[in-house]
């Protein structure tokens, strides 16, 4: 019987997915260790983590309550500066003329309600907007918080931005290998920020720059961040949420308060971008208003899109696909296609000549145009994402053999 | 006291008036027709009724209490149930789903299922394509459908808005029978139609709309029977 239970269990499409994405999170730093013997990849790594949270919270946004939000890296900014704020020596300097250095495992859960409240008050007077007009206030106000950094220098340091920010600090007898190499100089009677901003009676480890303890921070934060939209998905929020996707006047209708529920879902999917927001800062060490521009808000919904809108595997998926090849394969194509051409005596090309920057230069030109190519392909190839989420892709296949029956039986009827 | 009763309400869009002084009264037990010809504010009459717009003036109550400035999910909760024009169901949902949207409000999980029970008891045809999406049913199922989904409410007043449209003769037919099926069971219908020669078969008692006002009331026999009606809306 349980055995049963289990074998269903594989069979089924996300759990199989969960457990390679999970196996594969696991074995990931082992492996690149060994084989490189840096911890470079794992940084890229925990700064991909970055974008899976961002996903899975836009995925509430965009793909369960079917919201188009253009701003969502607002959200982020607000979680990274709700940190950076008050773990830093910034405010010192600012009008408040008083530093704060609260512990990060308090400013995270701060930075997510900061954020849930920011996306509840943005979405009080927008939400009767629909579709386009939504998207447009939504695009707004995505550049006016990256404005108002930039434009308020007392308080964020401005085009400067806010850098010293702390790192996380934890009890030592939690730490090992997965805690990387900072763990080992432990401070003892040091100041451990866990829950207090007191000095704690036991030793502590700080995060450090250590991105083995970052990365498995960030795999932390994502479980918890799968199972709770996991939970939302299948609750009665989560069919609300559904229903107003498919049909907003049907859905009221039915006793849905359409407004409470949409603005449910704005709040709870800005939360995970504050998470994701005080996350970034703490593991980064700098926050500036560059790294909240339009650009950002824009990938994180082509993640979301192209992984599959709704399903929170493929939203995980696209989020790793996309921030490889934004960040891996766009940058080692120049490099790769120089090579390539000296290698089949094509060498001629990389030589510069006259207009014709050769073959290398003009490969990072076009970068772009290669990334929106490979995102027209994936979207003419697979339009419902990488991995849809079964509701849709069960929607997909019904559509198909039951049309023509449908089709047969009204012209019975009539 | 009525269980439903609108009472001089005036209702606009934008700048234009929909309904001027409209007043109804839907009793327990009854089938009450709306018929009248495209635009003379029955779909609007439904939309005041269920909270999906507010009127101007005038008020409507429902089992003694105002609901007229009450938002549509809180009249939902309070019994009043729509099978909106269009049919407006989920359409990549499937059959079961969308029934269970219906009950969304409710949460008495025996109730639900007895509920569920008695949808595909009415339309049998439902429980055949339970698993089937929406969508992709035929005209005549996914008005039952529709139907279906707002009897999930398990509502003190059910209101449908043009039943009828677009089916094929045979399946008008069957609608209005379940329609008086549904009725024969306690649940009041207040009915909106274009169709107005079946509507006035099944109706105890009628109201005929022009332009947004009351020209004509009594019951379906005396308004079918009336000679205007019969110009205007039977083609006799």
């Amino acid at each position: 019987m349980a055995r049963l239970h289990l074998r269903e269990r594989f069979k089924d499409r996300d759990t199989a997915i969960f457990g390679v994405l999970f196996l594969g999170a696991l074995v990931f730093p082992i492996v690149t260790m060994f084989a490189t013997g840096s911890s470079a990849l794992i940084a890229q790594a925990g700064h991909a983590g970055t974008f899976v949270l961002l996903a899975i919270g836009l995925n509430v946004v965009v793909g369960f309550a079917g919201l188009l939000d253009l701003g969502y890296a607002a959200f982020f900014a607000i979680g990274a500066y709700t940190y950076a704020l008050f773990a830093s020596a910034q405010l010192g300097s600012s009008p408040l003329h008083h530093s704060y250095h609260l512990p990060f495992w308090l400013m995270i859960f701060v930075g997510m309600f900061v954020a849930a409240a920011a996306g509840a008050i943005l979405g009080f007077p927008t939400l009767r907007l629909r579709g386009d007009y939504l998207a447009i206030v939504t695009l707004g106000f995505g550049e006016i918080v990256p404005q108002l950094s930039y434009n308020l220098p007392q308080w964020t340091g401005g085009i400067n931005a806010i850098g010293g920010i702390d790192q996380p600090s934890l009890p030592a007898w939690i730490t090992g290998p997965w805690a990387g190499a900072n763990s080992i100089s432990i401070i003892q009677g040091a100041a451990c920020r866990v829950i207090g901003s007191g000095t704690s009676f036991a030793p502590c480890f700080s995060f450090g720059f250590d991105p083995i303890a970052y990365y498995a921070l960030v795999v932390i934060m994502i479980i918890a961040a799968v199972i709770l939209v996991g939970n939302l998905y299948r609750s009665r929020l989560g069919r609300a949420w559904m229903a107003i996707r498919e049909d907003e006047v049907a859905a009221a209708a039915m006793g849905i308060n359409t407004v409470t529920t949409k603005l449910l879902a704005f709040a709870i999917g800005a939360s995970f971008s504050g998470f994701a927001g005080a996350y970034y800062g703490a593991s980064i060490g700098l926050v500036s208003p560059d790294d909240f521009l339009f650009i950002v808000s824009i990938t994180v919904l082509v993640m979301v899109v192209l992984g599959g809108m709704g399903s929170i595997t493929g939203v995980i998926v696209g989020a790793l696909a996309i921030y490889f090849v934004l960040n891996t394969f766009l940058p080692a194509l120049p490099p790769f296609v120089e090579n390539l051409a000296n290698n089949v005596g094509l060498g001629f090309l990389n030589t510069q000549n006259g207009d014709w920057p050769g073959l290398a230069q003009e490969t990072q030109r076009i970068n772009f145009l290669v990334y929106g190519l490979i995102l027209v392909l994936m979207m003419l190839l697979r339009p419902q994402g990488i991995f849809p989420s079964r509701v849709r892709e069960q929607e997909l296949k019904h559509a198909a053999v039951n049309e023509d029956e449908a089709a047969v039986e009204q012209v019975h009827a009539s | 006291m009525a269980l439903l009763e609108v009472e001089s309400v005036n209702a606009f869009y934008g700048r234009i008036q929909a309904l001027r002084g409209i007043s109804i009264e839907v009793d327990k037990g009854e089938v009450v027709a709306l018929i009248g010809s495209n635009g003379a504010g029955k779909t609007t009459t439904l939309r005041t009724i269920s909270g999906l717009m507010h009127p101007q003036s005038g008020t409507v109550r429902f089992d003694g209490r105002d609901i007229t400035r009450t938002g549509p999910s809180k009249i939902v909760e309070m019994g009043i149930c729509q099978s909106p024009e269009g049919r407006r169901l989920f359409p990549r949902m499937t059959v079961v789903d969308n029934l269970f949207m219906g009950a969304y409000t409710r949460n008495d999980k025996p109730g639900i299922a007895t509920d569920m029970d008695r949808v595909f008891t009415l339309f049998p045809r439902l429980k055949e394509r339970r698993t089937q999406i929406a969508g992709t049913l035929s005209g005549g199922e996914q008005q039952m459908l529709a139907m279906g989904r707002a009897l999930m409410a398990s509502p003190k007043l059910l209101m449908l808005d043009e039943p009828s449209l677009g089916l094929a003769p045979i399946l008008i037919e069957t609608i209005f029978s379940i329609v008086r099926e549904i009725n024969a069971q306690g649940v009041p219908v207040l009915l909106v139609e274009q169709n107005a020669s079946k509507a006035l078969e099944v109706a105890h008692r009628a109201y005929v709309l022009e332009t947004g006002s009351i020209v004509m009331t009594g019951t379906g026999k005396e308004v079918a029977a009336s000679e205007d009606v019969q110009k205007a809306y039977l083609g006799i």
